[in-house]
């Protein structure tokens, strides 16, 4: 409590600019020039990208040429309808959409088996699950090029959502999740003879929240941000996805026919859903992150 | 109107025995308290009790209905814990009525009705349209306690429900219960590590130790008559002093001092506490068992022909209300507790007397208690004619 | 002694853990069982497989373009891990640093979090082009002639410096939790002793924040082994002369450039045998930490 106090004497000093602590005052700013440095680092290449869109054609090849267009209208009419983008942008959500709710469905089960069910070789389940980390895509992209040809999702929505359903991260957090939720509310529920379906709805999922929306964010980055597998098993453009249309763009802008403005564009468009999900729920993200590590 | 019966009841967790084969029976209406350190196994009781956890051997019995491996739900029993268990995301009202309307077997006046009667008993009117996060603890235990009455159970099972709040509130809380109970009559197991609690609350209570039961007794019984050092120790505060010492011809003999056993018409409490009935003539060597309070200064007591014991004081500590002295008496220390403003300094060497109806022995072994200076039957008197002064 | 597990049911959990399950076994661990099988194969389109024992293995031991892949490999990931780690730990430690503004400053250097791969290497591509790049200019303007799309070594710089961009925001959210979870008296004990700065950081922070620390180097690691395939697909194709050529890249060309399945399965092999030994040092180190209460 004391310390709390000199602390506060401290900073609100600090405030006021006393001789006394001129010297931390000082440090301060200095750290503050120096994190502006660094943001500007961070955010620089974006805002870039952000400037050229707006632009008629894109060349910009001295830092005085950074001020915005007039041509943002256009250029984002034209990425989205002429170079169907607004097509790609579609294929991402709905891939994306079907991957959080397929995955958060099927993961509260498989969490809520875990910790909620006295049954034989649950640890074991567990650890079968858990291993799956092991496998991301690169390790079996090829078995699964060919498993998808055989069973004929090739080139469907199918082929790159249903294969992410599973997934031992979402099962790990919503367990760590739901072992903190204290024990003697559910010996409480026990002994009011509360069934499963019940329990889930009405005390598991509610008590979950933020959690529930944290995995969703994170879910969702993860797969609207997928590129090789699509790139690998879509191949006809009106299925394809925003990160592989990217690719589209480049190679017509290496050709040399279209404009950068146009690709910077096609760039921030896809850019804009996972940034704005995550600076919109940006507390329960960092929630959830925190009790991904433990 | 609810008998409860445990028959040798076990509880083994891998290799370790928490609960080892207790008897007990509750009887219908009866306030139990259970009391012991923490590891004793009283938690686990009241969770077999429950049903929340798996009997390893023995008993369950409600009314004579075997109970042992029916589901929580189906034993009809209501529990309160430390931690209130509130669901975070419900009203008060809901918290109150969740369980019940998961049960199907009451209908929606029913649970209305009961629910107004409960926050009426328990004066939560106004927090049933509130959210545990804005309640203060004990609001939350209120509402804790109203979510078990509504059901009407057979039996309420508490663990350590007090122990959360703060001491004012638990004295507050604890007056509380009791009035509920007088009210309810409902029988009621409670479990708690405070023996203040266990005291002031049970009409009987159960020492547990080690999984195993020490002592069952009224409290007042329980300070008087000690079973064992175990409970001696456990029950009152500053414990009761242990002081080794041979047994010569119904005299104690330490070091320090001589004191004589006055004889007792009943055989030493073979009655209440099991206790053998070890003849004081022979040799042998014991625990003499005596309370701070039961110590006094000489001048607190005049000449009554009590041997004196010299008590060296080490360090002395003002209670306000009483001043507790930490003394050696030879190589054994010892507590006396004196009148608060007794001039004795720490260093200076005392000369005490004590009650001599208070005294107790243990055996040095086993630790069971073979004599209490007074029987039973003159306790009442006693208690009589202290009660009148 | 308290319990969660209120339920009992077999059927109810099996069924729970039924999708994941399921999921896991199609489309996880039957691919790379899969994968293993195949690379004891000589594989490819539209010809029936031949049994070749260790063949393609054999192929990896003694192509020397494989191993400087795999080298290559390792350098970058050490690159990457200790420019992430570095930088991010510095941000983290200024941010920890201020007073005002904290929300701002997080929020504007973890954004990365959510950046398509794609989407960054298309603004790299666009900020350091050898020809249009804004950045260009000043660069070249400090006696550096920017040759990257002929230059291995500069290419090589692009590529990291973009993975290492991206990776900022994750390694911040995860670090100001750790550093933002350090006891306030330690930070004032070390002021008292006068110990500050930078070396505060150093000394003080850093050996608490090792677990923290521990946990994002293997991230960071499988991160760039993996996940930097768009930059690379984007930004240089792996060239120029294989300069950028990194495992993750090989195995994709191996696989779906020149269709030998065989020896793409035997490379597949080998990065889950990398992921293996990752993660297994992972765990290994997070126990020995429980250990000691960290």
């Amino acid at each position: 409590m004391v310390e709390l106090l000199q602390y506060a004497k401290r900073r609100a000093g600090a405030l006021r600019g006393d001789h006394a602590t001129e010297t931390t005052h000082g440090a301060s700013a200095g750290t503050h020039l120096q994190l502006w440095l660094l943001v500007f680092a961070v955010v620089f290449p974006i805002a870039v990208a952000l400037i050229v869109s707006t632009k008629e054609t894109g060349v910009v090849t001295s830092l005085g040429d950074l001020v915005p267009g007039s041509y943002a209208v256009e250029n984002y009419r034209e990425a989205l309808v002429d170079y169907r983008f607004g097509r790609f942008m579609w294929n991402s959500l709905a891939m994306s959409l079907v991957i959080v709710v397929g995955k958060l469905i099927v993961s509260v089960f498989a969490a809520m088996a875990i910790v909620y069910y006295r049954v034989p070789y649950k640890d074991l389940v567990f650890l079968f699950i858990l291993f799956t980390l092991l496998l991301p895509v690169p390790v079996r992209f090829i078995p699964l090029f060919q498993l998808m040809n055989d069973l004929g999702w090739s080139n469907t929505i199918l082929a790159i959502t249903v294969p992410y359903i599973a997934s031992a991260t979402t099962v790990f957090i919503l367990r760590q999740h739901f072992l903190s939720i204290p024990t003697s509310i559910v010996e409480t529920a026990k002994i009011d003879g509360v069934g499963p379906l019940r329990f889930m709805l009405f005390v598991l999922l509610p008590m979950s929240k933020g959690v529930l929306v944290g995995v969703s964010i994170i879910m969702f980055v993860y797969a609207w941000n997928q590129y090789l597998w699509p790139l690998i098993i879509i191949d006809s453009e009106a299925n394809q996805v925003a990160q592989v249309g990217l690719q589209l763009l480049q190679g017509d802008v290496q050709g040399g026919q279209l404009s950068w403005s146009l690709v910077m564009a096609g760039s921030t468009l896809t850019l804009l859903p996972p940034l704005l999900l995550m600076i919109v729920f940006r507390k329960p993200l960092l929630e959830t992150f925190s009790i991904q590590q433990k | 109107m609810t008998t409860v019966t445990l028959q040798n009841l076990r509880k083994e967790f891998g290799d370790v025995v928490a609960v080892k084969g207790i008897d007990l029976e509750i009887e219908d209406g009866e306030f139990l308290v259970i009391v012991g350190p923490s590891g004793c196994g009283k938690s686990t009781t009241l969770r077999l009790l429950a049903g929340l956890e798996a009997t390893t051997g023995g008993r369950i019995e409600m009314d004579e209905r075997d109970v042992t491996g029916v589901e929580p739900k189906d034993r009809n029993v209501a529990m309160v814990f430390q931690n209130y268990a509130l669901y975070p995301h419900m009203t008060g009202r809901r918290n109150i009525t969740f369980g019940m309307k998961s049960s199907g077997d009451f209908t929606d006046e029913e649970i209305e009705r009961r629910v107004e009667d409960a926050a009426e008993t328990l004066d939560i009117v106004d927090l049933l349209d509130r959210k545990p996060e804005a309640m203060s603890g004990g609001e939350r235990q209120r509402v804790a306690l109203g979510r078990a009455i509504v059901r009407d159970p057979d039996a309420f099972l508490m663990d350590e429900p007090l122990s959360n709040l703060d001491a004012k509130l638990r004295i507050q809380m604890r007056a509380e219960l009791a009035r509920l109970h007088s009210a309810l009559e409902t029988t009621t197991v409670y479990v708690t590590h405070d023996q203040t609690e266990a005291m002031t609350l049970g009409e009987r209570v159960v020492v547990m130790n080690d999984g195993q039961i020490m002592q069952v007794d009224e409290p007042q019984a329980l300070y008087d008559f000690p079973a064992n050092r175990f409970v001696a120790e456990f029950i009152g505060d500053p414990a009761m002093n242990m002081i080794p010492v041979d047994i010569e011809d119904g005299r104690a003999v330490h070091d320090a001092f001589t004191l004589p056993l006055p004889s007792v018409d009943e055989p030493a409490s073979t009655d209440r506490n099991g206790a053998g009935d070890a003849p004081l003539g022979d040799t042998q060597r014991a625990v003499l068992g005596i309370r701070p309070e039961d110590f006094h200064l000489p001048d607190a007591r005049s000449d009554d022909g009590l041997p004196r014991i010299d008590a060296e004081v080490n360090v002395r500590e003002p209670l306000g209300d009483s001043l507790l002295l930490h003394c050696s008496i030879g190589a054994t220390s010892c507590n006396i507790q004196a009148a608060p403003r007794t001039a004795v300094r720490a260093g200076e060497t005392v000369s005490v007397t004590y009650d001599p109806a208070r005294l107790h022995l243990f055996d040095a072994e086993t630790g069971d208690a073979f004599y209490h200076s007074e029987s039973h039957h003159s306790t009442d008197e006693q208690v009589l004619s202290r009660a009148s002064k | 002694m308290s319990t969660r597990e209120i339920f009992d049911s077999r059927i109810e959990s099996g069924l729970l853990l039924l999708p994941t399950l399921l999921v896991s076994v199609v489309f996880l661990y039957y691919p790379t069982a899969l994968a293993v099988r195949t690379s004891f194969f000589d594989s490819s389109f539209g010809q029936a497989d031949e049994f070749v024992g260790l063949k393609n293995y054999v192929t990896l031991l003694t192509d020397s373009g494989y191993h400087s892949s795999l080298l290559l490999s390792v350098v970058f990931a050490l690159v990457v891990v200790v420019g992430v780690i570095a930088v991010s730990l510095y941000l983290t430690f200024l941010i920890h640093e201020v007073d005002t503004g904290q929300g701002v400053y997080l929020i504007s250097v973890i954004w990365p979090y959510a950046l398509p791969p794609a989407v960054g290497a298309l603004v790299f591509l666009f900020i350091a082009h050898p020809t249009l790049g804004v950045l260009t200019g000043p660069i070249e303007a400090l006696g550096v002639d920017v040759d990257w799309f002929n230059d291995g070594p500069q290419a090589f710089v692009v590529v990291a410096l973009a993975a290492i961009w991206k990776q900022i925001g994750y390694n911040v959210i995860f670090m100001i939790a750790a550093m933002n979870n350090i006891p306030d008296t330690l930070t004032e004990t070390a002021e008292l002793d006068g110990v500050g700065g930078i070396r505060r950081l150093v000394s003080v922070y850093v050996p608490i924040m090792t677990p923290t620390l521990f946990f994002l180097v293997i991230i960071n690691t499988i991160y760039a082994f993996f996940s930097t395939f768009a930059f690379v697909d984007l930004l240089t194709s792996g060239g120029p002369s294989n300069a950028t050529n990194i495992l993750i890249f090989d195995l994709y060309q191996e696989g779906f450039s020149f269709f030998n399945f065989g020896v793409a399965s035997a490379k597949s092999v080998v990065l889950f045998l990398v992921v293996g030994v990752l993660m297994f040092v992972q765990f290994r180190v997070t126990d020995e930490y429980s250990y000691y209460g960290a």
